[in-house]
Parts: C-alpha cells; sequence; structure tokens
C-alpha cells in the first residue's frame, strides 16, 4: 500500500499540517473561555473586545484550516483508492490472466472496491492521527505552563483511564460486532429470497419463505438487541470514566487555586482542556482500527497484484499473413485442423471441450503438450498477438453495455463486415425488433433480450472480428432448430476461406463443417464427416442426435 | 416495455404506518425516554457544579468543600452513566422491534406481490428496496436515530439549564440559532441531490466492475481490456468527483456551523462578563454557562449533521412502506374440480400490451396425467402461454382453467438459495424428513455430487457458499418440484442454459420429476417433442398444429419444417 499512498504525500502532508492547525484552534477555545471569564474579575471592557477579537481569529484559523484539511485528506484518500482500483482492474485484465485463479468475480469486486477504499483511508487516518498527537502535545503544553502538578496530573492520568476504558469496552464492542454480523444476515436473507422469487412463486412456497424469513429475522432481533446493550453498557462505562477523571481536575484545579497556585481563569482553562483531550485521544481508537483493517485490505490488493500469471514466455508476433492451421497434440489428443478448414469437435467430455478453448486462446498452457499455428508453437507467441490470430469464444461469454452496433463492431469493424455479421448471426432480426435498431442501447448485460437473442448477437461479434482463426464454443444452445439451421449455413459462408473450429454437440452446427472429430475418453475416437460419424459410431450417436 | 415502478408511500402513509408500528411499544417508548431525560439532566448538573468549584475558589473554599463537589460530580457521572445506558438500551430495544416487524411485514408482502407487478417494475426495484433501503433504513434507526435524540434531548435540556442560570444566558445562546437554521437550509437543499447522485455514481462504478470482472475472458479474447480499463476509470473518477464535492460540501456546511458557534460563544462570554461585573451571577455560573455553551458543540453538530441521514432514511422509509402496505392477500390454493381434465384454456388472447396481442385465440385442452410439448420458433409466444397457464398474466380475454389444481412452473432461471441444502429443498415441502429430501435428490440424479459435498444436505450452497453449476442448480429445481408435488407442472426452457450436454442429462432428470404430472413443457430442443404424448406448434402467438409427434412429423406443415432442421443428418 505504500506506493500507492506515497504519491498523494504532499496531499497528505497538506492534509496533516492544517488539521494540526484546526486542532490547535480548537484547543485554544477552552484555553480563551478560562482568559475570558478571568478578565470579568478584573479586566475592563476593552480587554473584553480584545480577547473577543482573539476568539473570532482562532474560529477564522480553525474553520479554514479545517476546511481545507479535511479536502486534502479525503483527496488524497479517494485518489489512492481510485489509482489501486485501476490497478487491480488492470491485473485482471492483463492479457496473461491468472489474477482469477481461485478469486470469484464478487470477491474482485469487493476487492476492488471495499478493499481500496480502505486502504485510501489511511491517507484520512494519517491526516487526522497526526493533528490528534499535535494536538496532545499542544494541550500538555498549555496545561504544564499553567500549572506543573495539574498538567502531569492530567497528562498520567489520561493514559491508564483511556486504556481502563480500552480494556473493558474491547471485549465489549468485539461482541456486539459479531452480533451485528448476525443481524446483517437478515437482511441478506431477505434479499436472496427476493431475488430467488420466481422460483418462490412457481412452487408457491411464498408462506413457507415468509415463515423461514420471519425465524431468521427473529434470531437477528435478539442478536441486535443483545448488541444494542453491550454497546449501551460500554457508553455508561466511558460516561463514568470521563466523569470521574473530570471530577478529580476540577477538584485538584479548585484547591490549586485556593492555594493561589493558579488564578481562577486558569482552574476554568485547566477543566476545559482536560475535556477537550477525550476527542483526540480516542481519534486514535479509530486511526488505529482504520490501520488494522487497512493492513488486512492491503494484503488482499496485494495478492491479486501479484498473482502469477497464467501463461508465461513468449513473445514473439504470429507470421503474418496468418494461414490459419492449427495443430494440437496434448497428452493422447491429436489434431490437426488445415488452413481454410471448416472443422467441429464433438467432445462427451464438457471439461475437454473447455480445455480446449483455454489451449487455442492461450489462457493456459498445455502441461503435457504442445498447440501450434502455422507451425510455430503458441507458447513462443505474445498471448495478445495470437489472439489477433486466432479468437475462441467461450460458450458463456459477457455482452457489455453499449449500443448493439458497438458491441458488434467492438469500434473497429467495418459498417459492411457489421451488417454481414448480423445477418450471418441471425442478430439482425433481433435488432429489427428493437425501437432503435442497430443503435439500440444494450443495459445491465442486455439482460432485456432473451438468451437466444444475447446469443445471437455474441455470435455477430465474434464473426465481425473476421478472425483468422475463430473458435466457437456451443453458440447457439438457445436458439431454436430452424434459426440454428439458417445460422449455421451462413455461418460457413461468411467464413469460407478462414480457419473456423466448431466445439459443439449441436447437429445443425456439425452438419456445416467439412470434417468432425470426435474426443472420447480423452483420445479422438473418430474422425470424418458428420454423416459418416452419425451412421457408422454408436457412441457418437447418442452424444449428438440423442 | 414501460416500468411501473412498484407503490411508494407518501410521508402521511408512512408516519401512521409506523406509529402503528410503534402503538404496542409506547410504554417502553416512554420509559426509555423518561430515562433519557433523567440522564441528561443528571449530566446537566456537571457545569454547575464545575462552576461552584469555581465560585469556591474564588472564596477560599475549604479542601472538604472542594471534595465534596468533586463527589457530587463523580455521582452525577454515574447517575447519567446508568440512566442513560438503560435509556438506550430500551430505546435500541424499541427500535429494533419496530424495524424487525417492518422487514418482515415488507418481505412478505414482496414475496405475495403477483409477479406480473415486479415484472413490471423491473427486478431492480425490489431488489434495490430488499437492499439498499432496508440496509439504509436499518442503519438510521440503530444509529441515527438513538444518537439523534440524544443530541435533541441534550439541546434542549442544555438551554433549558442556561435559563435556569439566568435568563439573559438563554438569550445570548439562541443568537446562533437563526445561522444554524439558515445552514441547515442552505446544507439539505444542495446534499440531497448530490448524494442522490453520488449513490447512483457509486453503483455504476460497482456495476461496471462486475460486468468487467465477470467478462474478463472474454475482453481478453476480443483484446479490448484498454477500452474496459478506461470504462472502469471514468466510472470511478466520476464516483470520486462526486464524493469529493460531498466533502467540499460538508465543509463549507461546518465553517458556517463555525459562525454561529461563535456567534453564539461570543454572546454568551460578553452577558457573562457583563453580569459578573454587574454582580447580577456569580464567576461560578458565567463558567457554568460557558461551559454549557461549549458542550452544545458536539450535539449541534451531530444533529444537523444527520438532517440528510435522516432524509435519506426517510424516502428509503417510504419505499418500504409503499411495498409494505400492499394487502395482496394469501394465495388461496387453485380451485380444483373433477373435470376430465387437467387444464382448460379457451379463446384465449394475450400481450403485455393490450393493443399488441402476443396470443391469439388459443384454444389448448390438456387431459390428466398428459404431456404436453409447446415448440415454435422464437417470439412464437410459448413462454407467454406458459406464463398465463401458471397464473402469472391474466388473459385479455378467453379463460384459462385448472381443473386438475396447483400449477407450478420451473423456468430456466435458477436460484441456490443460501443456506443448507437441505432448507433450499424444505422451502417447497417443509416439513420433509431427510429421507425425503434424499429420495428427491436420488430422482433427480443428484445423490452422487451431493454426498460428495463437504457435509452432505446441510452444506451451505447459494451466495456465499458452496458454488453450484448450472446444470446442478437446475437438478435442485427438479427436486424441489418432486417435494412440492403438484398434480401440474409447467417447464419454460427449463433445460436451456446448461449448454448441449447438460441438457441431455437434464431432460432425463426433468422426465424423471414429472411423473405421473399433468405436465406442459416449452422446449426448443425437439428431442422433448419427440417423448411428449402430444406437441402444440405455435406460430405468431397462434396454435398451428397439435397432435402427437409422430402424426405432425409425416403431415406438411411448420413442425416438419421445424423437424428437418432439428434431425437435419440425424435420419441415416
Amino acid at each position: 500500500m505504500k506506493p500507492a499512498l506515497t504519491k498523494q504525500r504532499r496531499l497528505i502532508a497538506t492534509g496533516a499540517l492544517l488539521a494540526t492547525l484546526h486542532q490547535a484552534g480548537e484547543v485554544s477555545v477552552p484555553f480563551l473561555i478560562g482568559v475570558i471569564i478571568d478578565r470579568a474579575v478584573d479586566g475592563g471592557v476593552g480587554d473584553l473586545f480584545l480577547w473577543l477579537g482573539v476568539l473570532g481569529a482562532v474560529y477564522i484559523g480553525l474553520s479554514y484550516s479545517f476546511r481545507y484539511g479535511a479536502r486534502a485528506g479525503a483527496r488524497a484518500s479517494e485518489q489512492t483508492a481510485h489509482d489501486l482500483r485501476l490497478q487491480v482492474t488492470r491485473r485482471v485484465l492483463h492479457n496473461r490472466g491468472g489474477a482469477e485463479e481461485g478469486r470469484l468475480p464478487g470477491a474482485l469486486v469487493s476487492i476492488a472496491t471495499s478493499d481500496t477504499a480502505r486502504v485510501g483511508g489511511v491517507a484520512v487516518a494519517i491526516v487526522y492521527g497526526t493533528a490528534a498527537v499535535v494536538a496532545v502535545v499542544f494541550t500538555a503544553v498549555l496545561l504544564l505552563w499553567i500549572s506543573i502538578p495539574l498538567g502531569l496530573l492530567v497528562l498520567l492520568g489520561l493514559p491508564p483511564l483511556m486504556w481502563l476504558s480500552q480494556f473493558i469496552g474491547k471485549p465489549l464492542e468485539e461482541r456486539s460486532e459479531t452480533e451485528q454480523e448476525h443481524a446483517a444476515e437478515a437482511s441478506g436473507v431477505a434479499a436472496d429470497l427476493v431475488e430467488g422469487l420466481r422460483v418462490v412463486k412457481g412452487l408457491h412456497a411464498e408462506e413457507a419463505a415468509v415463515s423461514r424469513y420471519r425465524q431468521r429475522s427473529q434470531i437477528a432481533l435478539a442478536a441486535t438487541v443483545r448488541s444494542a446493550r453491550t454497546e449501551a453498557a460500554y457508553q455508561g462505562v466511558v460516561l463514568t470514566i470521563s466523569g470521574l477523571f473530570l471530577a478529580v481536575i476540577a477538584t485538584v484545579g479548585g484547591i490549586l487555586a485556593v492555594r493561589g497556585e493558579i488564578t481562577v481563569g486558569q482552574l476554568i482553562s485547566s477543566v476545559g482542556l482536560a475535556q477537550f483531550l477525550v476527542g483526540p485521544l480516542s481519534t486514535f481508537g479509530w486511526v488505529g482500527a482504520d490501520f488494522a483493517q487497512a493492513r488486512a485490505s492491503s494484503r488482499r490488493i496485494e495478492a491479486v497484484l501479484s498473482a502469477p500469471v497464467a501463461v508465461t514466455g513468449g513473445d514473439a508476433t504470429p507470421v503474418t499473413p496468418v494461414k490459419g492451421q492449427i495443430d494440437l497434440r496434448v497428452r493422447d489428443v491429436a489434431l490437426k485442423i488445415a488452413a481454410g478448414e471448416t472443422v467441429g469437435i464433438v467432445a462427451t467430455d464438457a471439461a475437454a471441450a473447455a480445455e480446449l478453448l483455454r489451449l487455442l486462446s492461450r489462457s493456459s498452457d498445455p502441461a503435457d503438450g504442445v498447440v501450434e499455428l502455422d507451425g510455430v508453437t503458441l507458447a513462443s507467441l505474445e498471448p495478445e498477438d495470437l489472439r489477433a490470430a486466432v479468437l475462441a469464444v467461450e460458450h458463456h461469454t459477457g455482452l457489455f453495455d453499449g449500443t448493439i452496433r458497438a458491441a458488434v463492431s467492438l469500434d473497429r469493424a467495418e459498417p459492411a463486415t457489421v451488417d454481414a455479421a448480423m445477418a450471418a448471426a441471425d442478430a439482425d432480426e433481433v435488432a429489427r425488433g428493437l425501437p432503435d435498431g442497430l443503435d439500440a442501447v444494450l443495459g445491465d448485460g442486455a439482460r432485456t433480450l432473451s438468451g437466444g437473442q444475447r446469443q445471437r448477437i455474441a455470435l455477430a461479434r465474434a464473426l465481425a472480428t473476421e478472425a483468422p482463426v475463430l473458435v466457437l464454443h456451443d453458440p447457439t444452445t438457445a436458439v431454436d432448430a430452424v434459426t440454428e439451421a439458417r445460422i449455421a449455413a451462413r455461418l460457413r459462408q461468411m467464413r469460407e476461406g478462414r480457419t473456423t473450429i466448431l466445439v459443439t454437440t449441436s447437429p445443425a452446427l456439425l452438419a456445416v463443417t467439412d470434417r468432425v472429430v470426435f474426443l472420447h475418453d480423452g483420445a479422438v475416437r473418430a474422425e470424418g464427416t458428420h454423416g459418416d460419424l452419425a451412421a457408422g459410431d454408436e457412441t457418437y450417436r447418442e452424444t449428438v442426435l440423442a | 416495455m414501460t416500468t411501473t415502478l412498484l407503490p411508494i408511500a407518501t410521508g402521511a402513509r408512512t408516519r401512521s404506518v409506523v406509529l402503528g408500528f410503534l402503538r404496542p411499544q409506547r410504554a417502553r417508548l416512554a420509559g426509555a425516554l423518561t430515562l433519557l431525560v433523567a440522564g441528561t439532566i443528571a449530566g446537566l448538573v456537571a457545569p454547575p457544579l464545575l462552576g461552584h468549584i469555581v465560585d469556591l475558589a474564588t472564596k477560599d473554599g475549604s479542601t472538604g468543600d472542594f471534595v465534596l463537589a468533586g463527589a457530587g460530580l463523580v455521582g452525577a457521572a454515574l447517575f447519567e452513566a446508568v440512566l442513560a445506558g438503560l435509556g438506550i438500551a430500551l430505546l435500541a430495544q424499541v427500535g429494533e422491534d419496530t424495524l424487525a416487524r417492518l422487514r418482515e411485514r415488507f418481505v412478505e408482502s414482496a414475496l405475495r406481490l403477483p409477479l406480473e407487478q415486479v415484472e413490471k417494475a423491473g427486478a431492480g426495484d425490489l431488489t434495490s428496496r430488499v437492499t439498499n433501503d432496508v440496509a439504509v433504513v436499518a442503519e438510521a434507526a440503530r444509529t441515527a436515530l438513538p444518537e439523534f435524540t440524544r443530541a435533541l434531548l441534550t439541546i434542549v435540556l442544555t438551554l433549558g439549564g442556561m435559563a435556569v442560570l439566568d435568563w439573559r444566558f438563554l438569550v445570548a445562546a439562541l443568537l446562533a440559532v437563526p445561522v444554524q437554521a439558515y445552514t441547515v437550509r442552505w446544507y439539505a437543499r444542495r446534499a440531497v441531490p448530490l448524494y442522490a447522485r453520488q449513490r447512483v455514481a457509486v453503483g455504476a462504478q460497482q456495476h461496471q466492475l462486475l460486468a468487467t470482472i465477470d467478462g474478463a475472458t472474454t475482453i481478453r479474447a476480443f483484446r479490448i481490456a484498454g477500452e474496459h480499463s478506461g470504462r472502469v476509470a471514468a466510472r470511478s473518477q466520476q464516483a470520486v468527483d462526486l464524493l469529493l464535492q460531498g466533502v467540499a460540501l460538508q465543509t463549507r456546511f461546518y465553517a458556517r456551523l463555525h459562525v454561529a458557534e461563535f456567534a453564539g460563544l461570543a454572546a454568551v462570554l460578553a452577558t457573562g462578563f457583563f453580569l459578573v461585573r454587574g454582580d447580577a451571577v456569580s464567576i461560578g455560573t458565567a463558567t457554568a454557562a460557558a461551559l454549557y455553551f461549549h458542550g452544545l458543540f458536539n450535539p449541534v453538530n451531530v444533529a444537523l449533521a444527520l438532517v440528510d441521514d435522516a432524509q435519506a432514511a426517510a424516502s428509503g422509509l417510504n419505499r418500504l412502506v409503499g411495498v409494505a402496505s400492499l394487502t395482496t392477500p394469501a394465495r388461496a390454493g387453485s380451485e380444483s374440480s373433477d373435470a376430465p381434465s387437467a387444464i382448460e384454456v379457451r379463446g384465449l388472447t394475450f400481450g403485455y400490451h393490450p393493443d399488441r396481442p402476443v396470443l391469439h385465440e388459443v384454444d389448448l385442452t390438456v387431459a390428466r396425467g398428459e404431456r404436453v410439448a409447446v415448440v415454435g420458433s422464437t417470439g412464437a409466444g410459448k413462454t407467454s402461454l406458459a406464463k398465463v397457464i401458471a397464473g402469472v398474466h391474466d388473459p385479455l380475454s378467453g379463460s384459462v382453467a385448472v381443473p386438475a389444481g396447483e400449477v407450478a412452473l420451473i423456468t430456466q432461471e435458477v436460484h441456490v438459495f443460501a443456506g443448507p441444502l437441505a432448507e433450499d429443498l424444505r422451502l417447497a415441502r417443509p416439513a420433509a424428513t431427510d429421507e425425503e429430501l434424499w429420495a428427491a435428490l436420488a430422482a433427480v440424479d443428484a445423490l452422487d455430487w451431493v454426498s460428495k459435498l463437504p457435509e452432505g444436505i446441510e452444506t451451505e450452497v447459494g451466495s456465499g457458499g458452496h458454488t453450484l453449476t448450472a446444470a446442478q442448480s437446475q437438478q435442485l429445481a427438479f427436486a424441489r418440484l418432486i417435494l412440492a408435488d403438484p398434480p401440474v407442472a409447467i417447464l419454460d426452457e427449463a433445460t436451456a442454459e446448461a449448454g448441449s450436454a447438460g441438457a441431455r442429462m437434464l431432460e432425463r432428470v426433468a422426465t424423471a420429476a414429472l411423473q405421473g404430472r399433468t405436465a406442459v413443457i416449452v422446449a426448443h430442443r425437439l428431442t422433448q417433442a419427440v417423448t411428449a404424448d402430444r406437441v402444440v406448434v405455435l406460430e405468431n402467438g397462434r396454435v398451428v398444429q397439435n397432435g402427437p409427434h409422430e402424426a405432425l412429423v409425416a403431415e406438411p406443415g411448420p413442425y416438419a419444417v421445424l423437424w428437418q432442421a432439428w434431425s437435419g443428418q440425424r435420419t441415416h
């Protein structure tokens, strides 16, 4: 977390300086109250206005230093969080991958938002923590200047009292926190039930869901009430301790004043200062907690940023023009695909199909084998340059917010290509059904469209890239049979002359391929046209036609 | 589709509902307030006692006098601690109790809302109420409300205390009020719209991050990482700018309050100065007044800063009460009768807009125990027909009756409820024994993977628990169907999202789950049509063919075309 914060050191320093001035101003207020009341006994009206003027000047100073100090601290904090957020995003999107390994998307989002904000919060903690230290020192100087015994009493008495309240408060606070978590669960359950509303409704399980929620809510209620009681007890302890402290200072101060060791005004100032000290000292409490949280957050961010990449080495560029010949020899699977061929790959094992996609896009390198493009091993190629030549689209592929046109063209493809791709994927029909056609805006992952419509737009996007090698995994599972057959024919036409690999069990798609490779039990079981395999291989028939 | 948001209650309606919730707690609430008032008064004894110590110092008080005054201070602190502590605890209990009943009523109303209404409002509306609004209101009830109550009591009672010292102190202190009143209005006018924009921007940032991170594989494949980093950066910067604007606004708010503080403090000090010189009050009294006023800074800041929290909570509360006070009667079970058919659809016309029907004059009779497949190209009206039969939507004209009784609807939308797997299943049949659960799991071929889960059926699944695949989640959906055991089941492409390999397994499972039920199956995979007793072909919202698979394949028509495309090279 250091480098991200170091970048903001000027803002942090400015913030700390100004916050310190603000605290000095806040310390001066009770001190000045004592001074002014003192003047009532033996000063003139001129003195009153002089000191009120001083009070006014202090107020102007403390107000402006607070204003700009708080802004500098907040800016440093937000900027740090923003920088880290972008670093996490870039790391996740890095073309060699690896950051998502073992982390769910939701967890990564929470790292990019909550954890970066907590680390950013350190800037604010430094600003106010520094100011609190200075405020304590400044108060101590003032108190010692008023009276050395009184000053020592305050300075030596306060830390153990603070420690005592922490000591009593800590376990109470921890208990209250765990019970708060218990309470948060209740709203979690509610959100979950609402998210599954259609399922609940579909089964008419409303009453069961309601009674389940009631139960959880009552458990949470009991927990929060316990936690609130604990909290109240803690507040009572703090009130008692600070009251005790004030009583001791006032009594000792009064006795010192009677003995003439301090003036009455100084007595009033001392009481005011002792009350004031509680503020900065409690700042130390939350600053410490913030630092601890930020350290944990920082570790999580660091773990993402330094996650090992999924594929190492290789920075060559594919030879251009790319011919599109693929040669794969991994474990017992040997696959040769000629340039310009349209090949279907049928895998009985879903994991094998997914692995094939990962290997061809170099999302991972084979542990035990080699994949080649035009005779060059993929492991020697820079991943991003490789993906310009070989586009492998997974079955679950996301659409992003924006117009349909932008989603398909990716701001690269020519309008004519986009039109052709839309027509080939039968996505033009989807666009025609929307009021703004190609310029219709897809919000929220295009969730207003049906599954089949989303699939067709995603397919159009893949086709519009005109990649030399295109690998598609089950691109039409949510499309009806007539449309699927139409898409298959047009897809073949649009890809004419370029290598196309269809990893699928859909007969409509397989029927338009030149050749089908059938993977079963970790090896190529059969090869041939779809018709021949369907006629000759019982397992193939079961996999594809059942 | 136009969206009609779910109702939002008016302020007056919300007040009356909340008061209704509070009524049974009247005694507790009164007790809490009494304790808090007593505690605050005990705390306010301190400044006059400190003033008394100052007076003793000027009048050569004895050590015993000082110790007595100090003991008074300790006593006051103890009283304050005990009374305020009890008051806080009691107030929290009232607040939490009310909150719990409100959220229970809300969830109950939300779950009973007709699905049609939820869909019209967009799924986001209800979700945002149940997450954001419940959280905002809970936070307010838990922290803001008690703090605000205590601050308000402290302010009012302190001002009272100043009046007791000398009415002129009160007048001086009130000099600050016009500035504070102006400041709060000034702030609220700017803060409310700014915070609304802030929430939108933070939401947009979150949404963009999720879309980008979730789509990382796609982004890498299409080499659009640069553009997406840019999108995230723009969203994040927007949120940061608005957050900083908020901080700037707050500092300007406090600057105005500083003016009020100074004006009031100067007035109180000057009043004290002249009153002491005129021998109207002792120096101790002037001290007490100054300490009173200095002690007001914090509560005033707390109370005023909570104004915008209070506004956010109030609008959240209006949205909760809007749904909570909808009285949707508990759903009566479908009227079953002894009619020979299970489902009777007569002259059904249906559309999401009255002028754009998607189903025209549909007639369909399904016999008891019959299995009917509904096929047709995308947009033919298959899903709409399924939903109308299931009672999600009402027909525009014509009638739908289900003499067989209860209808269950299973869609391709899978949801696994967070919590132990067994509890998920028991939503369908709350009284199910473990044996029944295992039997249902066995029937849907899930025995294998469920028994491999770390804690079997007690394993936490769903959000925050063990993640299940799409196919496993759909298996659970079928297991729930078996447990709910309705006479009629409607499957809307319930096997579609699992990919082609998973779809075959799910079709087997579906067949098992539908054993002994009347079923309407919306299918795009024609394998389901082949095994059905009868096939209904929809085209542009009309039934164009109706008959068993073998018959329809043989006659010229859309089904034969569909079958040709589907089977393609299948028939060799």
